[in-house]
């Protein structure tokens, strides 16, 4: 069974009457997706790519049997509808826009965690699990079913690194946009958790960024529990440094967040550092993977 | 958007942080009024958005009109890393009997405000925490609950607090929480929180601010803000925030578009191992034809520019659009200099096709060093 996507999952839209959110619910089932509705308030009884478009999540939840939200909602309303959201039951949902404040999501995870929901961003393409479905923006083309996970922060990145890898026939199991802002609703090793248990992938790729303290934390669940091969590529080696003021960042963090430091942790937990994306074809390659 | 000491320090007063008596000053003539209404001594701080403004020597104090003009003088011309001193912020000085640190941020990884308080404040705060960490007490809010001014004398007592000074400073962090909160901070910070030898303004005194706004967040704040633009120093930096796109300038002369801050920092980081980067610019989600119009306007204003990058990808962004703004830009300034274009996903062979309609060089392969490599071949070493 592939992680987060499967044959049971009922996708609705919100946002979903917008140009954004229309233009990808045809993307999302052309692939192949499972979407059964779309929510924008006060468009309740309209349609888009005949799909029927609700006033609330709650009657969408109803009318549909839909079990899962991907978000095209402007950032000022997220807040709101993911409130909506998680109150109507839906237990897993995709936070597609960028620049939310970072007081919304910090609100939004600690509901999430309260009412055991998987969310996803902000800033993320979604998941894609290949041939099976997608909840964002992923394009479809550069990715191929198989065996290897891929976990980004940054959703272009993620692109790359499916790219790189179907061009040389190997397939993933699945692909998630972990969400590129300071704070995100589910941990990077929450999410490596998933890949670790799935029976469907062999491998994981982690692609992070400068900054944060994410993948240190990574580094400390492969170290204690992850029985895969791991490969990671952090991009910024030749980010200019910001001019920092304030030292409450610093006091919190430590050293953690620098190219280096999360080098040093993933390394040292048994994780292969990619020097540059394309270094990934010669591990697969080294590890026996397919 | 960070803001400068003095608009911080307004902030606090709004609130009831008590605060020293001030100006602000943008010529020496200015200084010495507002230094007469104080009364002498008085400290000069000069307003520039970096840390390590004090260690730099960008605070000094005068005790006579005299030593003002000279000092004044001395920092209106100075540069604290790189960054001119338009503003000196004039206050009063504080009867120093010992200085606090307070400061609240979002912990990324947990996602909550923390509240950090020492006993040790001023300059060396980040040491302080390293070498003696018994001095620094910190604690973790329910970012839906809040914070309250129990948990602040809960945890200014781990610092040995007591009678008085207690409520008063658990008073201020509860202040201080209610500007973090009410200007969506990333951070708000006092450093130090003077604690007077005398009982004046109930013994405490907020000398110092910093506030960083998060940008994304800047227009619901219910409060008279300057614009980020007029923040930006660097010109190219600044059109770059106008037209909505995020841009570095950098010392190269290889122009970058990409899409996603990610995939520009890795492009960076390919390019970089064997030429030099112009610019850092990311476009973020919004691609459209009159975006990269302007983004190759925006790139190519960097003087000695040899070649541009583009690396983008057709998720969200309509791809095949933004290449009928690249080209039309070529067209319309018959530009000549190389260009390297990576485009994948959505509409990729439409894309292909328009930019190699303005003479772009189109790369089909995923990976970037690949690219990377056809742009080295167009134009050599460093």
């Amino acid at each position: 069974m592939s992680i987060l996507i499967d044959d049971k999952t009922r996708v609705i839209v919100q946002g979903i009457t917008g140009k954004i959110g229309s233009t990808q619910t045809r993307w999302m089932l052309k692939y192949g997706t499972t979407v059964v509705g779309g929510v924008t308030p006060g468009k309740g009884g309209n349609t888009v790519e005949d799909l029927p478009v609700f006033d609330s999540v709650e009657e969408a939840v109803q009318e549909t049997g839909a079990n899962a939200s991907v978000f095209f909602v402007p950032a000022p309303f997220v807040l709101d509808a993911f409130y909506e959201t998680a109150d109507a039951g839906i237990k897993l949902i995709v936070v597609v826009p960028e620049h939310i404040p970072v007081h919304d999501v910090i609100k939004m995870r600690a509901y999430a965690l309260e009412k055991e929901v998987l969310a996803l961003g902000p800033t993320t393409p979604g998941i894609l699990v290949p041939g099976k479905g997608k909840m964002g923006i992923m394009p479809g083309s550069l990715f191929s079913p198989g065996r290897v996970g891929i976990i980004s922060r940054s959703g272009t990145l993620s692109y790359e690194f499916a790219g790189i890898l179907s061009e040389k026939d190997i397939g993933q199991s699945a692909v998630v946009g972990m969400g590129a802002d300071s704070v995100i609703l589910t941990n990077l090793p929450d999410i490596l958790k998933l890949f670790e248990a799935d029976d469907e992938t062999d491998a994981v790729i982690i692609v992070g960024e400068v900054g944060g303290m994410q993948e240190e934390k990574a580094a400390e669940f492969i170290a204690n529990g992850m029985t895969k091969p791991v490969a990671s590529y952090i991009a910024g080696r030749f980010s200019p440094e910001g001019k920092c003021m304030g030292h409450a960042g610093a006091i919190v963090r430590g050293s953690a967040g620098t190219v280096e430091s999360k080098c040093e942790a993933l390394k040292a937990s048994g994780a292969e550092i990619l020097k540059s994306p394309i270094e990934v074809i010669d591990w697969t390659i080294k590890n026996d993977i397919h | 958007m960070r803001l400068y000491e003095y608009e911080g320090i307004d902030i606090f007063e709004s609130v009831g942080i008590p605060v020293p008596r001030r100006g602000v000053a943008e010529t020496t003539e200015d200084a010495l009024i507002i230094a007469g209404e104080i009364g002498y001594p008085v400290v000069l701080k000069a307003q520039v958005l970096v840390g390590g403004r004090g260690l730099a020597g960008g605070v000094k104090t005068a005790t006579t009109p005299e030593e003002l003009e000279e000092i004044s003088g001395t920092l209106f011309n100075f540069e604290i890393k790189g960054l001119p001193v338009r503003k000196l912020m004039v206050c009063e000085k504080a009867d120093i009997l010992r200085e606090l640190y307070m400061g609240i941020t979002v912990d990324g990884f947990s996602g909550k405000p923390v509240v950090v308080v020492s006993t040790e404040g001023g300059a060396h705060i980040e040491e302080t925490a390293r070498t003696s960490p018994d001095k620094i007490a910190s604690f973790y809010c329910d970012p839906t609950f809040g914070f309250y001014p129990f948990q602040a004398r809960m945890l200014l007592r781990r610092l040995g607090l007591s009678e008085r000074l207690l409520t008063f400073c658990a008073d201020v962090l509860v202040r201080l929480y209610r500007v973090f909160s009410q200007f969506d901070a990333l951070i708000a910070e006092i450093n130090p929180m003077v604690i007077l030898k005398t009982g004046y303004q109930g013994g405490l005194l907020a000398v110092d601010s910093v506030i960083e706004i998060d940008n994304s967040a800047l227009s619901r704040i219910q409060y008279p803000l300057p614009q980020m633009t007029e923040r930006i120093e660097n010109p190219l930096e600044r059109k770059g925030r106008e037209i909505g796109v995020t841009y570095v300038d950098l010392g190269g002369d290889i122009g970058i578009i990409a899409s996603g801050a990610g995939l520009g920092m890795a492009t960076m980081d390919i390019i970089g191992q064997r030429l030099r980067p112009a610019n850092f610019l990311e476009t973020g989600g919004g691609i459209t034809e009159e975006l990269l119009y302007k983004c190759m306007e925006l790139v190519i204003m960097k003087v000695n520019l040899r070649a541009i990058f583009i690396n983008i990808y057709g998720g969200i962004n309509p791809i095949h659009e933004g290449a009928r703004g690249v080209v039309r830009y070529i067209r319309d300034h018959n530009v000549t200099l190389p260009i390297v274009a990576k485009a994948l996903g959505n509409h990729q062979e439409e894309t292909w096709e328009i930019f190699r309609s303005g003479g772009v060089h189109v790369v089909t392969e995923a990976p970037t060093e690949i690219a990377v490599d056809r742009l080295f071949e167009l134009v050599g070493k460093k």
